[in-house]
């Protein structure tokens, strides 16, 4: 199992990558939305990766 | 049959009621126009009432100009939709200070070419990313059957102003539940169409991938009027389909013969209260459905559906979070802040696994027509509730009341949500859904069920 991010460091990198800056008081509720997402999202990161033929599509039609 | 006058008369009713000269399209506004000055301080569903506009097409129509079948019917939308001369909130306070919207909606334009009267704009989630009404600059709009209890969101004022009997018709917009959330936890009717079906042009947008706009009312009959007037390619809207329009009124009282019904088994069968379980056994036994099936990797395509959300939602509104995060509802803020930083890896694996699932959920809709699913995993929360407990686990409702809508909108499927009819207890939907482009069928569905009166919207 791969180790536990550490999100308060990705919080603040990736914020300085996009040029978002993050004022304190907020900073504890990003890291605390950015763990939630980990777990929601959980059951697509953990599915196998889609088959290389399997595109986007650039406008979806159902 | 209400009169036309009263808050419980339907769209159809009061357009057949002026088309007819029985009643004027100016008395049926005044009316309410005086419902709303009357209701507003309880639900609070109007952020901007256009009385003059109002008036003056109304006028208009008692002399015998924009005749249609929503004649003289009031109408109002969620206030991310254009109405020319106001500025387009989206819920929020940051969007005030932006340009006067020059032109109305597309979806505003159709309904007043089919003689519907524009009432205003309605309170909703800042940006749309909400399941709750709630809102931080305007107020939570207060659900008409108990105004302790949330309307559902980001829909919640037009949730509110037809529960409540302000008007009998409202535009809200759905990204992953957002008229079936308001419409299950108010007791209204709501039509969340095919993806790329109904123009989103003049509107502001959220989650370009999944966003929709559609109707909210009382019955189903009113849903299929407005849906009908509303359908149309629009070019202003890359994903509206050139698909011919097909209007489902005239076989709406068709019934349920040759459809082939089942529920949803699997995801859509656990994680909620009894009641919402219950409601949708009801409905399949009404409607003689007996085989449950499975949409293959439900729980894959809610969690995809949250990271397409969080990544482009952030990603929109990253200019705003940069100069002015703290003119931000609390609650949209940080959430749009955390999505603008998930990996780019993630959101193209959801896109790619939409695509799939898509797939996987066509072959189903080769063997069935429609598929039942709960619309709410609960009743109205009480307004400021932050967690809830689902089938004995805590969690946070913003993030979870969608947890049974998100797999659907996800891949764009029509869905009527459809309140089940409880006399003396709180509202819960359950949703009828179709393959994509076939509202017709769902419409038909709801329109038995309310038929046989076991869906229905009740008085507030």
């Amino acid at each position: 199992m791969a180790d536990k991010p550490d999100i308060g460091r990705w919080v603040d990198e990736a914020a300085k990558a996009i040029d978002l800056p993050i004022a304190p008081q907020y900073r504890a509720n990003v890291i605390l939305n950015i763990e939630r997402a980990l777990v929601i999202a959980q059951p697509l990161l953990a599915a196998a990766e889609p088959d290389d033929q399997l595109t986007q599509g650039p406008i979806f039609r159902p | 049959m209400s009169d036309a006058l009263s808050k419980r008369a339907t769209a159809v009713e009061i357009a057949r009621a002026v088309a007819s000269g029985r009643v004027a399209a100016s008395d049926v506004v005044e009316a309410a126009l005086a419902r709303m000055a009357a209701t507003e301080p309880v639900v609070n569903a109007f952020t901007d009432i256009v009385a003059e506009r109002a008036r003056k097409r109304a006028a208009e129509i008692d002399k015998g100009r924009h005749r249609g079948p929503l004649a003289g019917v009031p109408f109002a939308v969620k206030n991310l939709i254009d109405i020319e001369g106001l500025p387009t909130r989206a819920g929020s306070k940051i969007n005030l200070d932006g340009p006067k919207a020059r032109r109305d909606g597309a979806l505003v334009r159709k309904l007043e070419a089919a003689g519907a009267v524009l009432l205003g704009a309605l309170n909703m989630g800042e940006y749309a990313y909400d399941f709750t009404g709630e809102n931080a600059h305007y107020g939570p709009s207060r659900n008409p059957r108990d105004p302790t209890r949330m309307t559902g969101g980001s829909s919640g004022g037009s949730g509110a102003a037809v529960a409540s009997g302000e008007v009998p018709l409202a535009l809200g917009s759905d990204t992953n539940g957002s008229i079936r959330m308001p419409a299950s936890l108010c007791g209204l009717f709501g039509l969340k169409p095919t993806y790329g079906r109904l123009s989103r042009a003049g509107s502001f947008p959220f989650v370009d991938s999944l966003d929709h706009l559609g109707p909210l009312a009382r019955s189903t009959e009113d849903l299929a009027l407005a849906f009908d007037a509303m359908q149309g390619w629009d070019p202003d809207d890359l994903v509206c389909t050139d698909r011919p329009v097909e209007p489902t009124l005239p076989s709406l009282q068709d019934g349920i013969a040759g459809l082939k019904i089942a529920v949803a088994g699997d995801y859509f069968a656990r994680g909620g209260e009894p009641e919402c379980f219950e409601a949708v056994a009801t409905v399949a036994k009404a409607l003689g459905a007996s085989r449950t099936v499975v949409l293959p990797e439900a729980a894959i395509a809610r969690a995809a559906a949250y990271v397409i959300t969080a990544i482009e939602g952030g990603q929109l509104h990253l200019p705003r979070l940069r100069a002015r995060p703290q003119d931000f509802d609390p609650d949209t803020r940080e959430r749009l802040m955390a999505g603008a930083l998930l990996p780019g890896s993630w959101y193209v694996k959801a896109q790619r696994f939409r695509r799939r699932y898509r797939a996987e959920v066509a072959k189903l809709f080769n063997e069935v027509d429609i598929v039942l699913a709960p619309a709410a995993p609960c009743t109205a929360p009480r307004l400021g509730q932050v967690l809830m407990k689902l089938a004995g686990v805590e969690m946070p409702v913003r993030a979870n009341l969608g947890i049974f809508t998100q797999p659907i909108s996800f891949i764009g499927l029509p869905v009527v949500a459809a309140p089940f009819a409880r006399a003396g207890a709180l509202p819960i939907g359950v949703q009828v859904i179709a393959r994509p482009y076939n509202e017709q069928a769902a419409l038909r569905v709801s329109a038995y069920l309310e038929k046989r009166g076991v869906c229905a919207s009740l008085p507030a």
